[in-house]
């Protein structure tokens, strides 16, 4: 019997589940003890810009003035956290850890989700970000929408349309909730479809289009007053997804992500929330070549990346002092090949691994805590200790350019950090440090000729590289009144044994279009520092100024510039609601890049100013809300192209859209 | 596994529903068995059956995602569809003469021009019982089609293996039959005196390039000859690279087998070096080559060692040059070492094709 009911668990558990953290129990006996805790909880924000009201999910982390953007095309773009790129930071679905199974990085975890059927992204910055595991960027945590039980109304939900027609985007989004006194659920279903897009010149960039389909389904059921449980499920795919930037495309990317979480909230304890969920979720991508005739070989690069995880964490609280304990463990197989077809078909095709069959298991334990002194001053301490193993089943690869190398490798990954806030009037002041390691991630160190387009090599991952060992400081300075804030950020990074891509004097390029073979190393140390100030001004009632400025540096142990450090860029909103009426305007740009990295691939990229505008108007049919949006990207059709696109293909030229929304 | 619970969730199976009012919500100290309980509460609970179909719809999609679009290489047997996975050591022929029964083994049973191992197994005809430790000799000899008689680099004293019970060797078979005839002749000594049998064999086309071949004759006039022994089926890997050097003795005048001096036509090719750059030939492959190579150099056994590194499957070509002991290049040239896609890698004068 026993073994039955492990069974099911587990096949539950492992096949259809998925959990969610987050379960609300707002108007309910417990409302108290969930605002105890709300402090804990970052405020939500809602999936959309000020620009525009619907918002690919890449479009709306773009919002955020600590991400910039990695770009390969229209589609799935790379999410840089304080100027790192994705090896540095983790990225969380609630806490689930997922891995992309693109070599070439066509698929972050951003890619898998869908703008319904998230909350809000809660982002962090450094140390602060080691919750759901070691970093050195932050974390980037994507929540998804988890109703309440007991609503007043049971039935909720909303349907989006909208239209581009740069690229002749045409996108249905739906979703829909329900809310009982036992039994509460979401459920969503999205589906995009674009075609290339053009250029300010108006040229058509090619192999841009993409399709992508996107499903989820949370079903929460309270057990008892105080604890419930919940299975989760995403299901997305992408099909016919250019990607302009790179020699191939991709064919078909299929995610399937899926969680049970139990939540248990305690009265009148020390402890007062305990989460905890199990989860699967299986990625399998096909890249595609044969829509670029120009190839001069033919490739098959299918990757799998596969992870089973477990994720608990208990919140506690007494007097001045809370503080959040979280466990972490994963299991990820990630597999990548290539099948290189020579021209005479009939000849032995060439076979190898791109990641051989690499396995990672972390387990982690992290602990952030809260004292506050008073109303107006407060102390934020914690640190975590991880292991990290991994495993390459087939590491002949791997000892072709390091033989000897180990086959298993187990690494610790402690983390430190600790931040001072204090209120003096209405200036707010931050400081504070961390200290945390992370190890390479599965193409680091086990990548086995990985072409990178950007720089044009072949990358060999090491599996004796050190971790990566950061040192950081952090600091903000605030000022608040009704009608105008202020903020300033800035954070250093001292980044000891920082990997980076080096020429290889050895061996030769595999894929025909690379120019030399480059490792990964660490260079003794590279530093990063991140600036960011963003005002906000309620001119009037109904006019709202908003605006950031950003700059970073990056350099490496000789002065060096790293690559993809985002130049000097600004951003100005402006917003004015007149009636039904909203109407937003902004303009956002980079200047030049001047500490661009020739060694890394890089070339000086010109400034560029983009221009923005649109207009919007509520109404009501029977009741329910409805929102039109008219508006332009672009307006001025500049034609430009980022320090981080990818090849330098050029951006979206002028791009009018068009959307509608409605909730009932 | 899967495909049980599904067919028992729509056979509406209230076998899974359990009580779990064993565990309360007070009793938390074997946290997993209170999860436990708490999960089969929800599972035994007919809500879960009114959400049925949305729940069989992501065993569905689970299932479906499961079993991948496209299925993973099976990289154990993908070496498999060009190099015989063949390893057995099978009869080629069997000779009995006198009280002896003359057990001739090779891979697959067959042999192939280039580089084979031999093996003897002699038995006493009647009781079957393994003749040990006798002195055993292997000689094979071609008649050309023009009708001269040659040999090939080959042991002729035989080495014998207690445990196995055989007699171990090997030849060079330097043509196929269809160049000549090919006749072995085996000699053992014994109380009477020496037994010799000679029988006809026929040496194939070598089906496995990583046993490839080839002879040429050197700056210094001398022939030569280098078979690669091993490794017979190579790995996405480092490989250890064993080849055979043999050099023609021009000084050696004996004309056929019944010369004693006949069998050392082929000498071991002693303090060479023989200089390695293993390439990609294939066009889109663009000259493409190795990290870690070693050249090879002699042994005590007599073969040359080195290290070959294969990054992938598919054609290689092992480009040599040749050195004798003073350094001097006996054969073999340099190929250019740049990368050039779409052009055909350019070989050395001295090269030996391999495949797997
Ligand atoms: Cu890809």
């Amino acid at each position: 019997m026993v073994m039955r009911i492990l069974t099911t668990l587990l096949i539950l558990g492992y096949s259809t589940a998925v959990l969610a953290q987050e379960t609300k129990i707002k108007q309910d006996s417990v409302s108290t003890v969930l605002e105890e805790i709300s402090m804990l909880v970052e405020k939500k924000k809602k999936i959309e810009t000020e620009m525009k009201m619907a918002v690919s999910v890449d479009e709306f982390l773009a919002s955020s003035e600590q991400i910039s953007f990695i770009k390969r095309g229209a589609y799935a773009w790379e999410p840089m956290l304080n100027n790192m790129s994705t090896e540095r930071s983790t990225l969380t679905i609630d806490g689930m850890h997922i891995f992309g199974a693109c070599t070439d990085k066509m698929d972050p975890i951003t890619s898998y989700v869908e703008s319904n059927n998230l909350s809000t992204i809660d982002i962090k910055s450094g140390q602060e970000g080691g919750m759901h595991g070691s970093t050195i960027a932050g974390s980037i945590d994507l929540k998804r929408k988890t109703t309440a039980f007991g609503r007043s109304n049971p039935w909720a939900g909303g349907y989006q349309t909208g239209y581009e027609f740069n690229n002749k985007q045409f996108f249905n989004l739906a979703n829909v909730s329900f809310s009982g006194k036992k039994l509460a659920g979401d459920a969503s279903i999205a589906y995009r479809e674009a075609s290339n897009y053009k250029d300010g010149n108006n040229d058509e960039v090619k192999h841009s289009q993409y399709k992508k389909f996107n499903t989820s389904l949370g079903l929460a059921y309270k057990t008892s007053e105080l604890s419930s449980v919940r299975l989760d499920a995403i299901f997305d795919v992408a099909k016919d997804v250019g990607f302009p930037a790179l020699p191939m495309d991709l064919w078909l990317s299929r995610a399937i992500i899926t969680s049970l979480s139990y939540k248990q909230l305690f009265e009148d304890q020390f402890i007062k929330v305990w989460d905890t969920k199990v989860y699967y979720n299986a990625i399998e991508h096909y890249m595609d070549d044969t829509t670029r005739p120009e190839n001069l070989v033919h490739m098959d690069m299918p990757g799998w990346s596969t992870t089973y995880g477990l994720l608990s964490k208990a919140n506690f609280k007494q007097g001045n002092y809370s503080s959040e304990l979280q466990l972490n463990a994963y299991n990820n197989l990630s597999i990548a090949e290539m099948r290189m077809y020579p021209q005479d078909r009939t000849e032995r095709t060439m076979f190898a691994y791109s990641w051989p069959w690499v396995t990672t298991t972390y387990a982690g334990l992290s602990l952030n805590n809260t004292v506050e002194f008073s109303e107006a001053n407060r102390v934020n301490f914690g640190g975590s200790i991880g292991v990290n193993y991994n495993y390459s089943k087939y590491v002949d690869f791997n000892w072709i350019f390091h033989p000897g190398a180990p086959q298993e490798k187990t690494r610790f990954l402690p983390s430190l950090h600790a931040n001072y806030e204090i209120d003096v009037n209405r200036f707010n002041f931050s400081i504070g440090a961390g200290y945390g390691h992370r190890a390479p991630s599965v193409s680091e160190a086990y990548g086995y000729y990985i072409y990178n387009s950007y720089d044009r090599y072949d990358y060999i991952g090491n599996p004796d590289l050190k971790n990566e060992i950061s040192n950081e400081i952090n600091a903000s300075v605030g000022y608040k009144d009704q009608r105008f804030s202020l903020q300033a950020k800035v954070n250093y990074f001292y980044i000891k044994n920082y990997i980076i891509g080096r020429i290889l004097s050895l061996g030769s390029p595999m894929n025909y279009q690379s120019v030399g073979v480059k490792g990964y190393t660490s260079l003794d140390y590279a530093t990063l520092f991140n600036f960011a100030l963003t005002a906000d001004y309620h001119i009037l009632d109904n006019l709202h100024w908003k605006g950031n400025v950003t700059y970073a540096k990056g350099q490496d142990n000789t002065k060096g510039n790293l690559p993809f450090i985002r130049p000097f860029s600004y951003n100005t909103a402006l917003h004015y609601s007149y009636r039904d009426f909203g109407i937003q305007t902004s303009v956002h740009g980079d200047l030049k890049q001047r500490d661009f990295s020739p060694e890394y691939g890089e070339s000086l990229t010109p400034s560029y100013t983009v221009w923005n505008a649109s207009i919007d108007y509520t109404f009501y049919v029977n009741n329910f809300k409805a929102v039109v949006q008219v508006g332009a990207e672009n307006l001025l059709n500049e034609y430009y192209s980022t320090y981080a696109d990818w090849g330098n293909i050029p951006r979206m030229g002028r791009n009018i859209f068009t959307s509608f929304k409605i909730n009932f | 596994m899967y495909f049980d619970i599904f067919c028992r969730i729509i056979q509406g199976d209230r076998t899974l529903e359990l009580s779990n009012t064993a565990y309360l919500v007070g009793d938390k100290r074997n946290i997993f068995v209170f999860l436990l309980s708490k999960l089969l509460g929800v599972i035994s609970n007919t809500i879960f059956f009114t959400t049925m179909r949305i729940f069989i719809w992501i065993v569905a999609m689970f299932m479906l995602t499961t079993a991948c679009t496209i299925d993973k290489t099976d990289f154990e047997s993908e070496n498999n569809t060009v190099v015989p996975d063949d390893y057995e050591f099978k009869e080629v022929v069997s000779i009995d003469k006198g009280s002896y029964h003359i057990r001739v083994e090779a891979l697959h049973g067959k042999l192939y021009k280039g580089y084979n191992e031999i093996r003897l197994r002699i038995t006493e005809a009647t009781t079957q019982a393994p003749i040990q430790e006798g002195k055993v000799t292997f000689l094979p000899v071609l008649t050309t089609l023009e009708g001269n008689k040659e040999t090939c680099p080959n042991q002729y004293a035989l080495t014998y293996d207690k445990a196995e019970e055989v007699y171990k060797g090997f030849s060079v078979f330097t043509q196929e039959s269809t160049q000549g005839d090919w006749k072995i002749t085996i000699t053992m000594e014994d109380d009477n005196g020496t037994l010799t049998v000679s029988q006809p064999i026929a040496v194939e086309k070598q089906v496995n390039k990583n046993l490839n071949m080839t002879s040429f004759i050197g700056s210094d006039t001398e022939s030569y000859l280098i078979a690669l022994v091993a490794p017979l089926k190579p790995k996405v890997a480092e490989n250890e690279l064993v080849a055979a050097i043999y050099k023609l003795d021009s000084s050696n005048t004996a004309v056929g087998e019944n010369d004693p001096t006949f069998k050392d036509k082929y000498v071991l090719a002693e303090d060479y070096t023989l200089l390695l750059d293993p390439r990609m030939p294939e066009p889109s492959m663009g000259n493409h080559s190795s990290p870690h190579n070693k050249d090879l150099v002699q042994k005590e056994d007599g073969f040359y060692y080195g290290i070959v590194n294969y990054t992938m499957t598919g054609n290689w070509t092992l480009n040599f040059i040749l050195l004798n002991k003073a350094g001097l290049i006996l054969k073999g040239t340099k190929v250019p070492t740049d990368f050039t896609p779409g052009v055909e890698g350019k070989k050395s004068e001295l090269f030996i094709d391999t495949l797997f």
